[in-house]
């Protein structure tokens, strides 16, 4: 019954994923293989590593996510299989099913840093779930199951009643550091829980769902209102120690998981709204939070058409010309910026 | 895909599946795959099952090789002769790939195909598969051939169990191998290696050895398999290695195969042993690493030597080979051994520049050193020391707050007679250690030396409840307590000793009294006897005594060379001007100090020590700091003495000396005015530095006698009877008259 009802939920939730998932099948792809074929070029190389090129080359789980997520929309099965065959080969190394999240084409052995990154795996599962049902691929549903089952039972704790996905498979929980639980508010995407509710059952996705919600209201700090990119959550919610108490690079992606899961009716979307577009002519920026001053305006195509998607869902204000061409620069805007087009093509046509 | 195309597949690229499977037991919850047995193929040979050797088109353009035989073998589906050519073309060829055409017409049509087989041999897996997954989007209805998808599982797999296995991840290890068991193949040994390491890593090292015993069992390249056991020596066990062992093979020469290891056998079993004392190894060991360390160059094998002979009761040798080792630039453990050594043979006077010179390089190279010098300071009785050793060690002991080093730099300073730098050590180590009753015993030691009675008070405040031995230094009836707990604990020391020697302040036991008594007899041929003490020791003879060793002037110019000449007048004479000018270099005032001092003019003699201080250089001033103390002793003025002895810090052995002298003298003096607890905190601190002769013995009963500590009293005069001393038989007698007394 229960589960029904989860089921019920999941549906109600998934909203145009069927849509998307019917429009990937009949071969009108969100992501154009233009802009796709561009981002290749750009950002992976022919073993099926996506290169951070910020970050000194170094691929990492999320991007592999993004690249796996990115050739789905795209249609791009070769680009898919590339992709998934080094994440595989090269990531997917752990004992307890997840995948290293650093990898350094410098050093040997290449993977540096042998913990996860939630967010990275839910990005690689969510793809593989995608595209395993729309290609009818069940390898790729197979390993769906197995990776979305190992982030529910790695990183998805029950801490004082409240659901919380842990960014790492260690290292940021209650015992492994004074100020824990440490959470990223933007590792919770919004738009894989549905999908992994029906493949890996064990765990409450819905319930993760519904206290990710909750805590992006809880988290909502200073002048600003805004989201750490790391919080502490040892007593109430604060920055955590270590990291930049600033809304950054991280945070900046909450509005486009919100937008992509469909989901419209939250105060963050609003307190965005007043920091980007009212305050700031659509350009988000690294704010501090304790000051609620913006550090650093970030104009770069990627990031204003953050900008461009919450005007849009928000108003209907349709996507500005210079936005429509994608123009590459550097591995995350750009990638934040395919993301945020397929999301426009899928849910706002009329923004185009 | 033709039929014979298929069989080579089989036969080149395919794997030769490996009995392991059945050999191997998983850990539970790892899925079935490696426990299915597949059988062994008939044939071993690493050349031909190279990955990608069958199909692949060459990139380069082909080198000019006769292939018309391996053309036959083909086309007569002999693939035993096909497979002994195409190793025997790419031994001769290394740059050579097999054709892709063997088979006719059919192989050649599919381009992409041929592509795809090109592409995994030349290890672009990821391409491959996206040249695959192209292929099946633009036409559903094809499917690629199941020996491609395998040959890149397999490729795919090795890289993901490699990669697992670099970052421990032992459980996807095993995994992996399951679900790839062509992969445990003599191809791919590296591969078996870490399976093996695997199975050891997760508790499993029955399965461990399964494996590299699967690796000599079936491999044939014998630089492979004396890696296997390489490899298995650095994690099994020696009984386990030693089945291993059992699987060599010989050459026709009788040769062992694993020969070549026997110094690296022997390198384990003396390690193991250099670990672990109880195990012994044989001389043959031995024997075989100290030619090896005697023919090489490098500080490994000497160094291993080092430590076994170390451990194992052969300190002398030990330190030979730990010699060697430091000279071949054995680092730190060198280091460590060869100080070490020295410590244990009781030189550690002569480990201390080394143990110095490497104290940062590690942990145990900084406890070395740490130990190397606390030993040496707290000596009994101290050594004497280069001035290096203290500079040295006091920075370090300052930047480590280093509690028990600023304890034994107290000790030897108090010990040496340098009292108030005694004082500033101790102080240090209780204000980094508040609650260290040591470090508060030392400084309450030091305090009652110096009379600080109002710091003494507080300190003893402070540790009243907590610590007896500080209380008994102001408590008669603490101390007595302390001694009856000792006399019913049958030990010795009634107070527990610091850094190992014994430290009592107010009661050399009468045992220890009673040997150090016998020993001075044995060394003298002769008892002292009683009374002789007090007027051997006046001190105008104590500076006669000594003054034979006093020291000559060094650069003391004209009054120097008048003292050697024993022309005292003359020296005196020399220097009036000077001295009256304060003009005198430090050689000649001390110079005339000395002179002074033979001439009974004791009082003049102080002023020119003084000047010599003044003037002087370090060594001058504690020349002259030394004169001016048996100047005020030659005065009876001993707490003068005391407070000149510490103006320039004293070498040890003078120090000790200096120290000695004044502690009698005020034993003495203390008697004399009927203080007499005062005479037994005197004789107890001259007691730690020198043996408390039967004359002194007796002094120190009296005393008892005095305070009425009759048991303390008793308990030597009991003693000293027994060695005949009649003058102890009168204090008995004194006791029993006075207990007799009190009881009417």
């Amino acid at each position: 019954m229960r589960h029904l009802l989860r089921l019920l939920i999941a549906a109600m939730l998934i909203g145009g994923v069927g849509l998307a998932t019917a429009r990937a099948q009949t071969g009108t792809p969100m992501v154009s293989p233009n802009d796709w074929k561009t981002y290749v070029d750009r950002f992976v190389d022919p073993s099926g590593r996506v290169i951070d090129d910020a970050n000194g080359g170094i691929s990492h789980s999320e991007g592999q996510g993004y690249g796996m997520l990115l050739a789905f929309l795209a249609g791009d099965r070769a680009g898919f299989e590339r992709i998934w065959s080094f994440t595989r080969t090269e990531l997917l190394i752990r004992d307890d099913g997840l995948a290293a999240w650093r990898w350094d084409p410098k050093r040997t052995p290449h993977v540096t840093d042998i913990n996860a990154a939630s967010d990275g795996d839910i990005l690689i599962a969510y793809a593989l779930a995608r595209a395993g049902r729309a290609w009818n691929e069940p390898a790729y549903l197979a390993f769906a199951r197995r990776i979305a089952s190992a982030v529910g039972k790695v990183t998805v704790r029950n801490v004082g009643g409240k659901l919380l996905l842990m960014p790492g498979a260690t290292g940021f929980s209650a015992a492994d550091r004074p100020d824990g639980p440490v959470i990223n508010p933007s590792y919770w995407i919004f738009e894989a829980f549905p999908l992994f509710a029906q493949i890996a059952p064990d765990t409450d996705w819905i319930g993760l769902s519904r206290s990710g919600l909750a805590m992006l209201a809880a988290t909502q700090l200073g002048p600003a209102r805004l989201q750490p990119d790391w919080v502490s959550l040892a007593r109430g919610a604060a920055p955590a120690d270590g990291f930049p108490a600033v809304f950054g690079y991280n945070s900046l992606r909450i509005v486009l998981y919100l937008l992509r899961a469909g989901i419209k009716d939250t105060g963050s979307l609003e307190t965005f709204n007043r920091n980007w577009i009212v305050r700031n002519g659509g350009v988000p920026g690294i704010v501090d939070i304790k000051s609620g001053q913006t550090l650093t305006r970030l104009t770069e195509p990627g990031y204003r058409m953050l900008g461009a998607i919450l005007a849009c869902a928000l108003n209907s204000t349709a996507i500005p010309q210079d936005l429509r061409t994608f123009e590459p620069t550097l591995y995350y805007p750009s990638t934040l910026y395919l993301l945020s087009m397929a999301m426009v093509v899928e849910r706002y046509p009329k923004c185009l | 895909m033709s039929l014979k195309k298929a069989l080579l597949l089989v036969v080149f690229g395919g794997a030769i599946v490996p009995a392991i499977g059945q050999q191997m037991e998983l850990p539970p919850g790892t899925p079935a795959g490696l426990a299915t047995p597949t059988p062994p193929a008939a044939t071993n040979n690493p050349a031909a099952t190279q990955p990608g050797a069958t199909a692949a088109a060459p990139a380069k353009p082909r080198p000019n090789v006769d292939e018309s035989a391996l053309r036959y073998f083909a086309q007569q589906g002999n693939t035993r002769r096909l497979e002994a050519e195409m190793a025997r073309l790419k031994a001769l060829y290394p740059d050579w790939t097999p054709p892709t055409d063997l088979f006719g017409a059919a192989a050649q049509t599919d381009t992409e195909l041929q592509r795809m087989w090109q592409l995994y041999a030349e290890g672009k897996v990821s391409d491959a598969r996206s040249a695959i997954a192209a292929r099946q989007a633009a036409d559903p209805s094809w499917t690629p051939p199941p020996e491609l998808i395998a040959r890149l599982n397999e490729a795919e797999a090795r890289r993901q169990l490699i990669n697992a296995s670099d970052n421990g991840q032992w459980a996807t290890v095993l995994r992996v191998a399951t679900e790839t068991p062509a992969l445990l193949t003599c191809a791919n040994v590296d591969v078996l290696w870490r399976v093996a390491e695997a199975f050891i890593k997760t508790d499993n090292p029955q399965r461990g050895q399964d494996a590299y015993g699967y690796v000599l069992n079936n491999c044939d390249d014998t630089g492979e398999r004396v890696a296997t056991v390489q490899k298995a020596m650095g994690l099994l066990d020696d009984a386990r290695l030693a089945q291993l062992l059992k699987l060599e093979r010989r050459g026709a020469d009788g040769q062992g195969e694993f020969a070549a290891l026997n110094n690296d056998l022997a390198r384990r079993r003396v390690g193991r042993a250099a670990d672990d004392p109880s195990l012994s190894v044989s001389p043959e060991d031995v024997a075989l690493l100290e030619k090896s360390a005697r023919e090489g160059s490098e500080a490994g094998d000497a160094l291993l030597l080092g430590w076994y002979l170390y451990r194992h009761g052969e300190p002398a040798k030990a330190l030979d080979w730990f010699k060697i080792a430091v000279d071949r630039n054995g680092g730190a453990k060198a280091a460590e051994g060869y100080v070490l050594t020295l410590v244990s043979a009781g030189r550690a006077l002569e480990a201390e520049p080394i143990a110095y010179q490497w104290r940062d390089s590690s942990p145990e190279n900084r406890k070395a050193y740490l130990d190397v010098v606390v030993s040496l300071l707290t000596a009994d009785p101290p050594p004497k020391l280069a001035p290096e050793v203290l500079t040295h060690f006091s920075p370090v002991v300052m930047k480590d707050k280093y509690v028990s080093g600023a304890q034994a730099l107290g000790w030897y300073a108090y010990n040496t007679g340098q009292v108030r730098t005694a004082l500033d050590w101790f102080q240090t180590a209780v204000s980094w250690a508040p609650d260290d009753e040591a470090s508060a015993y030392g400084l309450a030691v030091t305090l009652l030396r110096l009379r600080e009675q109002r710091a003494l008070a507080q300190l003893v405040a402070r540790w009243r409840n907590s610590s007896e031995r500080i209380l008994a230094l102001v408590s008669p009836e603490a101390r007595r307590r302390l001694e009856r707990k000792a006399a019913l604990e049958g030990t010795t020391a009634a107070v527990p000793p610091a850094y190992g020697r014994p430290v009592t302040p107010l009661e050399p036991s009468v045992g220890t009294a009673i040997s150090r008594a016998q020993t001075d007899r044995d060394d003298t041929g002769a008892v002292a006897t009683t009374g002789t003490t007090a007027r051997r020791l006046t001190p105008e003879e104590d500076f006669a005594a000594y003054s034979g060793k006093g020291p000559t002037g060094g650069s003391g110019g004209g009054a120097a060379s008048a003292l050697q000449g024993k022309r005292f007048g003359r020296c005196v004479t020399l220097t009036d001007a000077g001295f009256r000018s304060g003009r005198l270099s430090g050689a000649e005032a001390a110079a005339r100090g000395w002179c002074l001092m033979e001439l009974e003019r004791p009082i003049e003699a102080v002023a020119a020590f003084d000047l010599a201080i003044k003037n002087g250089d370090e060594k001058t001033a504690q020349d002259a700091a030394y004169g001016k103390s048996l100047a005020y002793l030659r005065k009876g003025m001993t707490s003068a003495a005391q407070v000149a002895a510490v103006e320039a810090p004293q070498n040890a052995r003078r120090s000790a000396q200096l120290t000695t002298d004044i502690l009698l003298q005020r034993a003495l003096a203390s008697y004399k005015d009927q203080r007499y607890v005062e005479v037994i905190v005197a004789l107890d601190e001259r007691a730690r530095l020198v043996p408390e002769d039967q004359g002194l013995m007796m002094l120190r009963a009296w005393a008892y006698f005095h305070i009425r500590d009759l048991q303390s009293a008793e308990r030597i005069f009991k003693a000293l009877a027994a060695t005949g001393n009649t003058e102890a038989q009168s204090g008995l007698t004194a006791i029993l008259d006075f207990t007799k007394k009190n009881k009417y």
